[in-house]
């Protein structure tokens, strides 16, 4: 019997894994090299490429700016309404994505009040690099807060009483003290971040459909050529999300914080 | 100088309430009280950790109760040392260093000058303990907190962090106020012992005082005291025995029968008739094999019920009429009087030796 629920348990294991492997393996054995080939040739793929590295950065780093005090605060201070932050937060996460970038381009678009007053003063969100920053900052910040969130509950707060004690004011403690002792888990958690920008489609395709990221070009190629001319873009996207996820294997490997 | 006047603060769920105490400058102060009773918290409320929600907390003559931890000269120690683990011993001593202070000669008197260039991972206990220490001592504090410093620690280690720490202290006369469950360890370092329970202040004062007359049955188990009695206690200033003339002027106080189950002994007291409890200390018991004519007021014959070796001395327990009575005797006194299970020895105490509480 047990011998039964071992076998059923490894078969079950090994088919949900090659439900997720197939795919991405023949997506990239079918046109992997073709795609990291025509890098070389189509200029459309590299601006592409290059675009959707640089927006990724961008909203990266914008979500660390906004959303590493947030994430500490959560971590940290005891508050009314903490719960319900946490869980605004996490909204992006459940909204479907086109959904998502119909409220940002409700919100952001020309016509509305902020993007008017954004369009006044010469900054387009709709159907600019803006738009693809703002879209993927909106889908994939959550991931960045809830992970810093984990890094600094992980860092016991005596660490801080110790440094104020020791003559440091709030700040010079959080610089000098927590965040060395949080950088790993919050570099992964941009990595994380960065990792879920530039695999986005849907919030960008509805805000801005051109200039194209990767996913929206390979789409475009899709419906416009066919399979054949989608493979090397999509392929070439695969193959550049394994570059974050190498990067996360590297500093989950380094080891849990050392937390008291 | 550490003072507190009605201090409440929370920490969690946790809440100190109504909390003086006066730990004047120089002394050493020692907090005692069980798991929870919020030593800690304490400790952290004068460090500004945690906020105080009422009162005042003046340190050093000054109002500090809204000062941030870095305005109040102080240090704090923990029990789990909190060296800061991306900082090698050097940096972690020169952390907040005063910038008169020689590290060198800090780190050296503390002895962990040769691991300066180590990373505090690779430290054992005791290092770290003292590198805390070092650390804490380096800023010149004029108020030194230290939270179960020697927990931790074996008990050889324990005895060289602790004389080096006096050493210094002695130095400097910097205010300590060191949290402790370890009763024995207060009556050692301590000036002045306060017993925290349940986020109260219970008793404080002379640690030889607290430990001889705990101010509940409570605060004497937990103290340690083997020989707690409920019972009634009635005073008999009318035909009070001659041995009380001679304290009256030293303790101001009166005779007082105590009975507890079938046992009544003298005391002396200024108590109400009524229900109390009666605290003996086991060092306060001798026992014999016959009733002696000394200024022992009670004595009570009884089989002994069982023989504790405890270090140096022995614990030994005896049945007198039903209520046992337990006496702290030494090795060589088990030997000479022949003690054992079983054999019937004489309990006595001098009525000065009770406690009501």
């Amino acid at each position: 019997m047990r011998a039964v629920a071992t076998i059923l348990v490894a078969l079950f294991a090994s088919l949900f894994l090659l439900f997720i492997l197939a795919p991405v393996v023949g997506l990239v054995s079918s046109g992997g090299a073709r795609g990291v080939a025509s890098l070389a040739s189509d200029h459309e793929l590299r601006a592409s490429l290059w675009l959707t590295v640089a927006t990724a950065t961008a909203a990266t780093l914008l979500g660390m700016l906004g959303g590493t005090p947030l994430a500490y605060v959560l971590a940290r201070r005891a508050f009314r309404g903490r719960a319900v932050v946490a869980a605004l937060m996490d909204l992006p996460l459940v909204i479907p994505h086109p959904v998502a970038g119909i409220a940002l381009l409700l919100v952001l678009g020309r016509s509305s009040p902020i993007g008017g007053v954004l369009y006044q003063a010469g900054i387009r969100v709709a159907s600019s690099s803006t738009g693809i920053v703002c879209a993927m900052l909106f889908v994939s910040a959550p991931l960045y807060v809830s992970a810093a969130r984990e890094a600094f509950a992980r860092v016991d707060p005596r660490y801080e009483s110790v440094a104020r004690t020791l003559g440091d004011d709030a700040w010079r403690a959080f610089r000098r003290v927590t965040l060395p002792l949080s950088a790993r888990g919050l570099t992964a958690a941009a990595v994380v971040m960065w990792a879920r920008a530039i695999s986005e489609f849907g919030a960008i395709v509805i805000l801005t459909y051109n200039p194209k990221v990767v996913s929206v070009l390979s789409y475009d190629r899709f419906t416009s050529y066919g399979m054949s001319e989608a493979l090397p873009v999509a392929a070439v996207l695969v193959l550049f999300a394994l570059v974050p996820l190498a990067a996360l294997r590297a500093l989950r490997a380094g080891g849990p914080h050392p937390s008291t | 100088m550490i003072s507190l006047q009605h201090v409440n603060a929370r920490a969690g769920r946790f809440e100190l309430t109504d909390i003086s105490i006066d730990v004047p400058q120089g002394t050493y102060g020692v907090v005692i009280g069980p798991a929870g009773a919020g030593k800690t918290t304490l400790l952290e409320t004068i460090a500004g950790v945690v906020r105080a929600t009422a009162g005042r907390i003046m340190l050093g003559g000054e109002d500090l109760t809204l000062a941030p931890p870095e305005r109040r000269r102080l240090g704090i120690v923990y029990q789990h040392a909190y060296l800061f683990p991306h900082l090698t011993v050097r940096q972690n001593v020169a952390y907040g260093a005063a910038p008169n202070e020689d590290l060198d000669d800090v780190s050296m008197r503390f002895g962990v000058d040769a691991l300066a260039d180590r990373s505090v991972e690779s430290l054992s206990g005791g290092e770290r303990q003292l590198v805390a220490i070092a650390r804490a001592l380096a800023r010149r504090p004029e108020v030194l907190l230290l939270d179960e410093p020697f927990s931790a620690l074996d008990p050889r280690t324990r005895n060289i962090v602790r004389r080096v720490l006096r050493t210094v202290y002695f130095e400097r006369r910097f205010t300590v106020l060191q949290v402790t469950h370890d009763f024995s360890e207060a009556g050692l370092l301590g000036d002045i012992a306060i017993v925290l329970d349940r986020g109260r202040v219970v008793q404080q004062g002379d640690p030889a005082e607290v430990f001889r007359k705990p101010a509940s049955p409570y605060i004497a188990d937990f103290l340690g005291a083997e020989n707690v009695f409920a019972g009634m206690a009635q005073p008999i200033r009318a035909e009070a025995p001659d041995w009380v003339q001679g304290h009256e002027s030293e303790f101001a106080q009166y005779a007082v029968a105590f009975t507890t189950g079938a046992l009544t002994f003298y005391a002396l007291g200024d108590v109400v008739p009524g229900p109390t409890h009666a605290v003996i200390r086991a060092e306060e018991v001798s026992l014999s094999a016959e009733p002696s004519m000394s200024s022992v007021q009670n004595q009570f014959r009884g089989r002994i019920l069982e023989i504790v070796p405890a270090g140096a001395l022995s614990r030994v327990t005896v049945d007198a009429s039903g209520t046992p009575i337990v006496a702290a005797v030494t090795a060589r006194s088990v030997r000479e009087l022949g003690l054992a299970v079983g054999v019937e020895v004489v309990a006595g105490f001098k009525a000065t030796a009770v406690h009501l509480c």
